[in-house]
């Protein structure tokens, strides 16, 4: 028994095929499903937003795709209570969808992941810490409370934005999933002023996840900050083994096969 | 005192098409979408050849692909809708580059519906579109005349 996932492509997405290559290796059924192909969305176990520019980011961030066919299915399987994971670009679009933090109607956002404080695009390795109780959030069962996942940071619209009152609900009801860490798991500030230091969100149900680094960008030795250094070292043997943000996609197919066997 | 001026396109509007279609799936009674890019610069007197300095500027217009049009005023024209961060940095440098004269700059996009007479659509239906589609409140807010 296998669990299947939809990695949705819009136009303008361009993290695809790095996702699918993680959902891959920890033994999901990956298929890649395009724009034009709502349709097919029904059969899947679960779903994955990857990153990108959806639409170019035309209008905001994650706007356009929100509102585009391929969502619909997808709204309607997390209402469900599938899993439904966005990375970057598809964090972006489950904030604007209303799916994450998902405290206000579909589609009538709440909060933002809006344009980085610095105004530009930043791309930085950084760390995040599991801010949740793991117990709460299948896909992120597993995982040890507190954990620390590396990931790169790449992205020009990073930083949670909302109303006062709405952030404090963020932290109070349990909606802040990662936040921005050192490689101990100390607080650090957010590279892109995001609030409460916000590097993920997730829904009060705990079946979509938004976070906004990139785990599959950190997800085997070739791709972890030291790289270079480990070939320095003649470690090249190992560049290919299964390193840091791994973690994160292991613990989303036990949450998947775990539902497809139920 | 504030200086203000439009940005729009000469060849065709992706953005403008992209809100259009959008709004169209929305329901919004839509023919036709305008958008530009407004400027506002804030300024200690009025700069007789600020027009001049910022239309040198390629970051705000390429006389290539873009018009600039001076505004009489800093708020949105009857049946117009600009579109703001509600927590927008104080920016003084363009392109990187500093205007002489120019204390702080402001930037909103504005919006435009038309209906298939050409005419603004109603009131209620803009207010739709902004609401559904075009702000985000989160970290935005709508400028209505």
């Amino acid at each position: 028994m296998t669990g299947t996932v939809a990695v949705l492509v819009f136009p303008g997405t361009n993290s695809e095929d790095e996702t699918l290559r993680a959902v891959r290796a920890v033994g999901l059924e990956g298929e890649l499903v395009h724009w034009s192909q709502p349709e097919k969305l029904a059969r899947f176990d679960a779903y994955i937003l990857p990153g990108g520019f959806a639409y170019e980011d035309r209008i905001r961030a994650g706007a356009v795709a929100a509102h585009d066919a391929l969502m619909d299915p997808v709204i309607e399987a997390a209402q469900a209570g599938k899993y439904v994971l966005g990375i970057c670009n598809g964090a972006q679009i489950l904030a604007e969808a209303g799916l994450v933090p998902g405290t206000g109607p579909l589609r009538r956002p709440t909060a933002a992941f809006a344009p980085n404080a610095s105004g530009r695009f930043q791309s930085v390795h950084v760390h995040v810490r599991l801010a949740v109780d793991p117990g709460r959030v299948p896909i992120l069962a597993g995982i040890e409370p507190g954990a620390v996942i590396p990931a790169w940071a790449s992205h020009g619209d990073g930083r949670l934005a909302a109303p006062e009152a709405e952030l404090a609900r963020i932290e109070r009801d349990g909606h802040l999933a990662f936040v921005y860490c050192d490689r101990d798991g100390n607080p650090v500030a957010a590279p892109n002023g995001s609030a409460l230091s916000c590097a993920g969100l997730v829904n009060a149900e705990g079946n979509v996840l938004a976070v906004m680094p990139h785990p599959e960008r950190d997800a085997w030795t070739f791709q972890h900050l030291d790289a270079t250094r480990d070939a320095v070292r003649g470690n090249t043997e190992e560049t290919l083994a299964p390193s840091g943000g791994i973690v994160f996609f292991e613990a989303f197919a036990r949450a998947v096969l775990a539902e497809a066997i139920a | 005192m504030t200086q203000t001026f439009a940005v729009t396109l000469t060849i065709p509007d992706n953005e403008a098409f992209t809100a259009f279609e959008t709004l169209a799936r929305l329901g919004i009674p839509v023919a036709r979408v305008v958008r530009a890019d407004i400027w506002l610069f804030v300024v200690d007197a009025p700069a007789g050849d600020l027009t001049a300095t910022i239309s040198s500027i390629e970051t705000i217009h390429n006389p290539n692909k873009h018009r600039l049009l001076a505004r009489d005023s800093d708020r949105p024209a009857p049946g117009e809708v600009w579109i703001a961060s509600r927590d927008e940095a104080r920016v003084t440098l363009v392109g990187g580059r500093a205007i002489p004269g120019v204390r702080a700059i402001r930037r909103r996009t504005a919006w435009r519906l038309l209906d298939d007479s050409g005419r603004d659509i109603a009131p209620a239906d803009l207010e739709r579109a902004v609401e559904t589609f075009l702000c985000n409140p989160a970290f935005q807010v709508a400028i209505t005349a």
